[in-house]
């Protein structure tokens, strides 16, 4: 988070901008006269009337505490299954559909020799139905709908970070050009071997609960707690304190005044102490539980699609169905759902068989048909670039039609992994940001409560306003202390709601767990969203945009008692007892 | 006595009451000597607290003008009027108006706070600090400094009031109704005190009151009735 925080252009323009607001805002307030600073603070925290404004922060700590944690937890969401739909794709995808491309080699040439470009592979992309004898006596054999994709594995295993995501042959060191042979030890001498194909996970396995084991750290949850009970307590600190400089003399105040300091100095020396220790933690988690081993064969069968876009038919009109019996060698899991339940990756010429798109020779009189791709997938050296890029591929398509007339017209999309995929991101960025939108609300119902108790302070305090008019104090200066008295305010909701927050990201697993197995719930299914744990994306420039909106907001709402106590006459404040 | 102080020229207040207009001073002119003991005594309503209250720049006239050492005050600029406040002259109310949240040491260091930048009151406060407890002291309160006024008495509080009004060293003091919140006894130790600082101190001193009494200490008697006074200066 820190580096992709050190990272940001804008870092070294937006921290100076931030130190040189803080140092005019100190600056500023070590000029203005010092009986605002103290009575403001006499305000707030003085006996226990100073509960109304330290009541007051809370909505604000709320708001802040809510926002922060639940904008980093939908932004762990947008941002990991950014890098899942992305490391399933590619920078960019040129899609053909199901037409297909015609002398995709040559296209592929032609952009790999765009500057930025990286690398170009074809993809065979067609609809099947797969059917899947699990190795279990007693299942039926188990039938789905499901994508086949042809791949070149070693030009794939460029694209993105599809090698990552198999089960098997991760980290194993294997060739990329072999992710797709079936190695020996897996079929039987006796068996003649299929084409190998990768399975997404979702494809051959069934949902089933299953016992696993995590490492959660005990006492977290206390530490936590502790946390909070401190804070509590040294508020709660400052009020017995301030009552009891109210009766000097009263011993049994200053006895609870030292009962409260102990008792806030061993929430916190707990809070500190308690160790942290990593355990293992049980918990049910439904997981796709593979029916099929590797070695195992799976069925997948075509309609395939001639170049003239009409089905392959038999006899009597009835579309000819292309099935191909396959040996699992791998299986793929990249935490993408959409991927993970359809994907078959097969060799690229035996789906392009199976698709139709092979090529055919001239027969009986009719003419030949070129092999096809239904998809080429383009890596490039700077993702940044990729829009730019996506204009010269266009370009480039351009010109090959130009040159290659025998093409035809041919509807080419090509788009950014970021536009291919833009339905499943919007969601998840809609939802993102309807979900800050709505808690964000909370702020104008607080900014209303500020504005209400500063004019409030502003009416009670009328008496105060005057005398210190009538000592001199200028109007704007009067006005002015109530103005950081809203300031305070927001600033305590805020320093409050961000360190709660942030504590609640730093152990937000162990208290996930802890939650789970005190209320017996689940309270993140990881089948339901597909992650191994809750997601989360800490933003800098989110959290400070957050604390400062509700510094800014606190001081505006203020200005109803700061209005009320700049224009009041000293002699209307001191007129009447 | 010396020169002229404070000089009061043909002061007129209005005030709007719906569709009327209320007269509650009428072209009051006055002036004040420096080291005088003015008292300017009148019953109630009778515009005596108005005048105070112009006489001290806390309320702009209708017509009229304060020439304060020679200076036109509601000719110059209001952060003018509330520095001279601040800096020279000294208030003390009936009903005190000490800031209920400020101890009686707080209360008396106001004036200083107000014209002190928060950079500088570190250094500052311990010179202010002194003054201010020298002058509670003067007044009888060392004992009292860190109470606040609700844990004070009516004279204490009344004596805290002075105490702040006196702190800064104004050159006029401006006091209304001092003792008409007091008991007898404890009123009549205020004005010792406001002869004393007077008598010893020199310092300028107008009082606004309806006590017959309380007047007979004064130096010169004012009467006001229905807004006019009854004897010019």
């Amino acid at each position: 988070m820190l580096n992709e925080w050190l990272a940001w252009r804008w870092v070294i323009p937006a921290t100076a901008a931030g130190v040189l607001l803080a140092l005019a805002l100190l600056a500023a307030l070590l000029r203005t006269p010092v009986y605002k600073h103290i009575i403001c603070l006499k305000y707030l925290f003085c006996g226990w009337k100073a509960v109304v404004p330290m009541v007051s922060a809370l909505p604000a700590a709320l708001g802040v505490f809510l926002l922060i944690l639940v904008f980093a937890i939908m932004d762990g969401f947008v941002a990991e299954t950014r890098e899942m739909t992305r490391g399933t794709l590619a920078d960019i995808i040129v899609d053909a559909h199901m037409e297909g491309l015609p002398y995709y080699d040559d296209f592929v040439r032609q952009i790999e020799n765009l500057e930025g470009v990286q690398a170009a592979t074809p993809i065979i992309q067609t609809y099947a139905v797969i059917r899947v004898k699990p190795r279990y006596a007693g299942i039926r054999p188990i039938v789905r709908p499901c994508v086949v994709l042809g791949i070149r594995p070693s030009e794939k295993a460029e694209m993105g970070r599809f090698q990552e995501y198999l089960q098997r042959q991760r980290g194993s060191g294997y060739p990329a050009a072999d992710l797709l042979k079936v190695p020996d030890y897996l079929v039987p001498p006796s068996q003649a071997p299929h084409p190998g194909c990768i399975a997404g996970v979702g494809v051959i396995g069934t949902p089933m609960p299953r016992a696993v084991a995590e490492i959660g750290q005990a006492g977290a949850e206390w530490r936590v707690l502790l946390a909070f009970l401190t804070a509590l307590a040294v508020v709660v600190f400052l009020f017995v304190w301030q009552a009891s400089r109210r009766r000097p003399g009263r011993r049994l105040w200053r006895v609870a005044m030292l009962v409260w300091a102990g008792t806030a100095a061993a929430l916190a020396l707990s809070a500190t102490l308690i160790p942290v220790t990593p355990t293992r933690v049980e918990r049910t988690q439904v997981i796709d539980f593979p029916l099929v081993d590797y070695g195992g064969d799976l069925v997948v069968s075509t309609i395939p699609v001639r170049a003239s876009g009409a089905l392959d038919v038999e006899a009597g009109g009835i579309p000819r169905v292309s099935s191909r019996a396959l040996t699992l060698v791998d299986t793929f899991k990249s935490g993408y759902w959409e991927a993970d339940s359809t994907n078959v990756y097969v060799d690229f010429a035996a789906a392009q068989q199976m698709a139709g798109m092979d090529g055919q020779p001239p027969s009986d009189g009719k003419p030949g048909a070129a092999a096809r791709a239904s998809q080429i997938q383009v890596k490039v050296k700077n993702p940044a670039q990729a829009s730019a890029i996506v204009k010269q591929i266009d370009g480039a398509w351009q010109a090959f039609v130009r040159d290659r007339p025998e093409v035809g017209l041919l509807h080419l999309t090509v788009n950014t992994w970021e536009t291919q995929q833009r339905m499943i991101l919007t969601v998840v960025e809609v939802e993102r940001n309807i979900t800050a939108l709505m808690l964000g609300m909370m702020f104008l119902g607080f900014g209303i409560l500020i504005a209400l108790i500063s004019y409030v302070m502003a009416y009670i305090k009328s008496r105060d306003v005057g005398i210190l008019k009538a000592l001199g104090a200028r109007d704007a200066g009067v006005g002015s202390l109530f103005l950081g008295y809203g300031f305070i305010i927001g600033l305590i909701g805020t320093a409050i709601g961000l360190v709660g927050a942030l504590l609640m990201l730093h152990y937000l697993d162990p208290i996930e767990l802890w939650v789970n197995s005190t209320l017996g719930i689940d309270v993140f299914p990881r089948e339901m969203y597909y992650f191994d744990h809750i997601p989360r994306h800490l933003s800098v420039p989110w959290c400070v945009g957050v604390s400062l909106a509700v510094l800014v907001l606190s001081t505006l709402a203020s200005m109803a008692g700061g209005l009320l106590a700049a224009l009041k006459q000293p002699v209307e404040a001191l007129r009447y007892e | 006595m010396s020169e002229t102080v404070l000089e009061a020229r043909g002061l007129t207040k209005d005030y709007a009451m719906g569709p009327q207009t209320l007269r509650v001073l009428h072209h009051v002119s006055l002036s004040v000597a420096g080291g005088e003991f003015l008292c300017i005594l009148g019953p109630s309503g009778s515009g005596k607290s108005t005048l105070l209250h112009l006489l001290g720049l806390l309320d702009r006239p209708t017509e009229g003008s304060v020439i304060f050492e020679g200076q036109d005050a509601f000719a110059k600029p209001k952060r003018w009027r509330d520095r001279l406040r601040n800096e020279a002259i000294g208030f003390v109310f009936q009903f005190y108006y000490l800031m209920p949240d400020l101890s009686v040491l707080e209360n008396t260091l106001l004036p200083a706070m107000i014209r002190t930048p928060a950079m500088a009151w570190p250094l500052a406060r311990r010179k202010h600090r002194q003054r201010a407890l020298q002058v509670l002291g003067d007044l009888g309160l060392a004992e009292r400094v860190r109470h606040v006024p609700q844990e004070l008495s009516g004279g204490e509080r009344q004596r805290a009031a002075l105490a702040r009004a006196l702190v800064h060293e104004p050159r006029l003091l401006f006091a209304d109704e001092p003792t008409g919140n007091l008991d007898t006894a404890t009123g009549a130790e205020i004005m010792r005190v406001l002869t004393r600082l007077n008598k010893r101190d020199g310092l300028t001193v107008v009082v606004v009151t309806h006590d017959e009494r309380v007047a007979e200490q004064a130096d010169r008697i004012l009467r006001l009735r229905d807004g006019r006074l009854l004897h010019g200066d």
